[in-house]
């Protein structure tokens, strides 16, 4: 199976050791296919980032396989096929922010796709997509945080990876910035085909961006629902006001809220 | 724009330093007056203009003669026990158990008394450079091996999980992540030392020398020469402030980022 960006979870689920050994995720089984674009909402602490982590390898899960390609995560990371954007931007407040993007390229070295002169043209690029045009010389500690979750991306984006991991990445961010990033996000990952999971809090935008959304419930971490979006891409903002994305919404939100009453009702001495 | 800026940060740190200044001054005219009115015996007190005098005699001879040799004893310590300390705090960075077995020798090695153990460097080196330095030395190594390993280990996970999922090696983690993290820490340490070096001088210079400004206060002591006392003092402050002031401006060239500096 050679089908480059496709990830297949598989039984996976996290204990955490502590005090009270939290299971973070139970038995999370999920096929996505090479250029995909999944989007996983719920509630906090229901796991999410967790999965993210097992998925990149950063953390192993206590049960259960991920593949990658044909690889286990921690081959893959090697390999650079991850971009991850974290929740917060975590940028090298010493570097200033074109140096930010031009980072991976520098680690990587020879393993850059993007090598030489026209790296530092492509972080331009990147920049200028994100809405940052003439920003290359301020340092992290000069932009608002917004505009720094927004280097974050290009980031990620600039070698090219064929797996984007992204966790809440615009939570920070206004709603008009956000809806841009999102068409820009969709084209970029159109364009390049890769293959997206991406956190989200907010209902909308994950049917906005995905073609399947993913609810999980919390207690322990594991899915609630999976729903296919059925608009086409390349998508405009305008189908958020179709009825049957209101339904849609409504649907997911409905899931998310009995979760919400069920965890107040047990929050009840 | 920013060349009106830097003009408007110069006047506003003049600003800022004016009240110390006064308060200075003030401190001098009162110990002026004091002076004078109680009629205290020269030889025991002498005025800041007596002071002053001494230093316009024999300011410049002192700085060349003795201060320059204490100054060098100070740097090459400096040098020495921050160099020494860094490369410490490395290691004890990248192997926890020798930092378990070697941290608390050096927390031992930092509660030596110093004037202790000058005489007995002084001893074996003789009235040479080398029991000066090493005791400037000693003086700086365990401000900077604190500050240096606090620093090198100030970086965030997230920067760690950043490089990782960008598969960096150890080296480039360090040399990307830690040294550039640490350094706001290693000036702040090395700030600490330049002060320390002069003192560690001076106090290698009381046990056996015979030249530097710990010598000439040793023998103006032994002839009652307050005066002379005073001038090796004001030369050796002043020679510590331009110091401190040195690795400061060295500082700020480093750490250019927003908020790099720890002390401001
Ligand atoms: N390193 C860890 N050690 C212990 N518990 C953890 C750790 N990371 C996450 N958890 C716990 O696992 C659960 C899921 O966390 P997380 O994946 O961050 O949730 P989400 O991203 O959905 O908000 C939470 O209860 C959290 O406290
Ligand atoms: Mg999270």
């Amino acid at each position: 199976m050679t089908n480059s960006g496709g990830i297949t979870i598989d039984g996976v689920g996290m204990q955490f050791d502590g005090r009270q050994g939290v299971t973070a995720l139970d038995g999370i089984d999920l096929d996505i296919s090479a250029g995909e674009f999944v989007t996983l909402v719920g509630p906090s602490g229901c796991g999410k980032s967790t999965l993210l982590r097992i998925v990149s390898g950063l953390l192993e899960p206590t049960s259960g396989r991920v593949d990658v390609s044909g690889k286990t995560p921690n081959q893959a990371r090697r390999d650079v096929d991850f971009g991850f954007v974290f929740q917060e931007p975590a940028l090298f407040p010493w570097l200033r922010v074109l140096g930010n993007v031009l980072l991976p390229g520098r680690v990587l070295g020879r393993r850059n796709p993007n090598k030489g002169p026209e790296s530092a043209e492509i972080a331009r690029e990147l920049l200028r997509d994100v809405g940052l045009e003439g920003f290359e010389n301020h340092y992290p500690g000069q932009i608002s945080g917004g505009m720094q979750q927004r280097v974050a991306l290009a980031r990620a984006l600039s070698y090219g990876p064929k797996i984007l991991l992204m966790d809440e990445p615009f939570g920070a961010l206004d709603e008009f910035t956000r809806d841009r990033l999102n068409l820009q996000l969709l084209d970029v990952c159109n364009k390049a085909g890769s293959t997206v999971l991406f956190v989200t809090h907010s209902i909308q935008e994950a049917i906005f961006l995905a073609d399947r959304v993913v609810v999980l419930s919390p207690r322990p971490g594991s899915i609630a629902r999976i729903a296919d979006v059925p608009w086409p891409k390349p998508r405009a903002l305008e189908i958020r006001y179709e009825p049957e994305f209101a339904a849609l919404t409504g649907e997911l939100r409905g899931l998310l809220t009995v979760e919400d009453e069920v965890e107040s009702a047990m929050n009840q001495p | 724009m920013s060349d009106t800026r830097e003009r408007r940060n110069i006047a506003n740190a003049l600003l800022r330093f004016l009240p110390s200044a006064a308060v200075f001054v003030a401190g001098l005219v009162a110990w002026e007056l004091w002076v004078n009115v109680r009629d205290v015996p020269a030889y025991l007190y002498p005025s800041p203009s007596e002071i002053g005098g001494e230093l316009r005699d024999e300011g410049l001879s002192l700085a060349v003669d003795d201060l320059r040799w204490t100054m060098i004893e100070a740097v090459l310590g400096f040098l020495l026990g921050s160099g020494a300390a860094m490369f410490a705090a490395v290691v004890f960075v990248h192997a926890k158990f020798l930092e378990r077995v070697l941290f608390p020798w050096a927390i031992v090695l930092q509660t030596v008394p110093i004037v202790a153990v000058a005489p007995l460097l002084t001893i074996w080196f003789g009235f040479t450079l080398t029991p000066k330095v090493l005791i400037a030395a000693l003086i700086c190594f365990f401000p900077v091996l604190v500050n240096t390993t606090k620093g090198l280990r100030s970086i965030s996970t997230q920067a760690v999980e950043l490089m990782s999922i960008l598969s960096a090696s150890k080296w480039s983690i360090f040399w990307r992540v830690r040294i550039p993290s640490s350094l706001p820490y290693v000036f702040a340490g090395l700030k600490v030392a330049s002060s320390l070096s002069v003192i560690g001088a001076i106090v290698a210079e009381f046990t056996g020398a015979d030249r530097g400004i710990g010598f000439v206060i040793i023998q103006a002591s032994y002839r009652l020469d307050t005066r002379l006392m005073f001038a090796g003092i004001a030369l050796s402050s002043a020679a510590g402030v331009l110091f401190f002031n040195v690795i400061g401006a060295l500082e700020r060239l480093a750490l250019r980022w927003p908020d790099a500096r720890l002390d401001r």
